[in-house]
């Protein structure tokens, strides 16, 4: 029995088409992008806390190495995708509900505009710190 | 033909689930990014700091909260895309209990962590 149904993998593949895409189109990759490479994070982050385990250390050369401007400017690209994915979730749910769903273009484009916003006030707070 | 992409998708109680968890997510991050970037001294607790951090009950409740509600919003978000991707009834049934089972070991993990950290 064929686990696939060749129906909906077309739905899947329409995210690699590039033509004709609109903006809802952009938001709606974009979301998935974003929510993917945070779910890798998500389990990068629980190995990097086992490191409290191995005690201090362990934790405290960890703390070190996170202080460096390589690990900073990974933290502004984590910090890109947390915005853009945490505010455009928000819109998405919105609009789910009936709210806005007139003003979707808007919206999106204000979330875009709010995290580049939020991500240069906290990229120059991070590198200060 | 029927066009099925001409169908309104129908609110599921994992979709409602997935709102929850992010609008709750938003503000737990928010705390989370706040208490131990911005506030602790140079960006990030270091090991003391951070048992008596978690040895705060008020902190220790916030903390748990975030790990299950990040996970189930990750989870919910993998079956989101996965179901993108065709799967059969069977297939989509297996699916549902692999990612339970992802779910409960990272939230156990993170329990063990906190409490090997904090005892």
């Amino acid at each position: 029995m064929s686990t696939l149904d060749y129906r909906k993998v077309s739905r899947a593949s329409r995210w690699l088409d590039v033509r004709r895409r609109k903006l809802g189109m952009w938001a709606y990759a974009l979301n998935r992008i974003t929510g993917i490479g945070l779910v890798v994070y998500l389990y990068l982050h629980l190995v990097v806390l086992s490191l409290l385990l191995r005690g201090q250390a362990a934790w405290d050369f960890f703390v070190t190495v996170a202080r460096s401007p390589y690990v900073l400017a990974l933290d502004v690209i984590l910090l890109a995708g947390i915005l853009i994915h945490g505010l455009n979730g928000l819109r998405i749910a919105m609009t789910g509900f009936g709210i806005g769903v007139g003003a979707q273009k808007a919206l999106f484009v204000a979330v875009m505009v709010v995290s580049a916003v939020t991500l240069w006030v906290a990229t120059i707070k991070i590198f200060r710190i | 033909m029927k066009n099925p992409f001409a169908e309104e998708p129908k609110p599921t109680s994992a979709w409602l689930w997935q709102v929850i968890t992010g609008v709750g997510l938003v503000i737990l991050l928010g705390l989370h990014f706040i208490a131990n970037h911005f506030v602790a001294k140079g960006g990030l607790r270091d090991f003391k700091e951070v048992v008596a951090y978690l040895r705060n009950p008020v902190i220790l409740f916030l903390e748990v909260l975030f790990l299950l509600c990040v996970t189930t919003h990750a989870l919910l978000g993998v079956r989101a895309i996965l179901l993108d991707f065709g799967l059969s009834e069977p297939a989509e049934r297996r699916m549902d209990q692999i990612l339970k089972t992802v779910g409960f070991l990272t939230v156990g993990y993170g329990l063990a962590v906190t409490w090997v950290v904090i005892r």
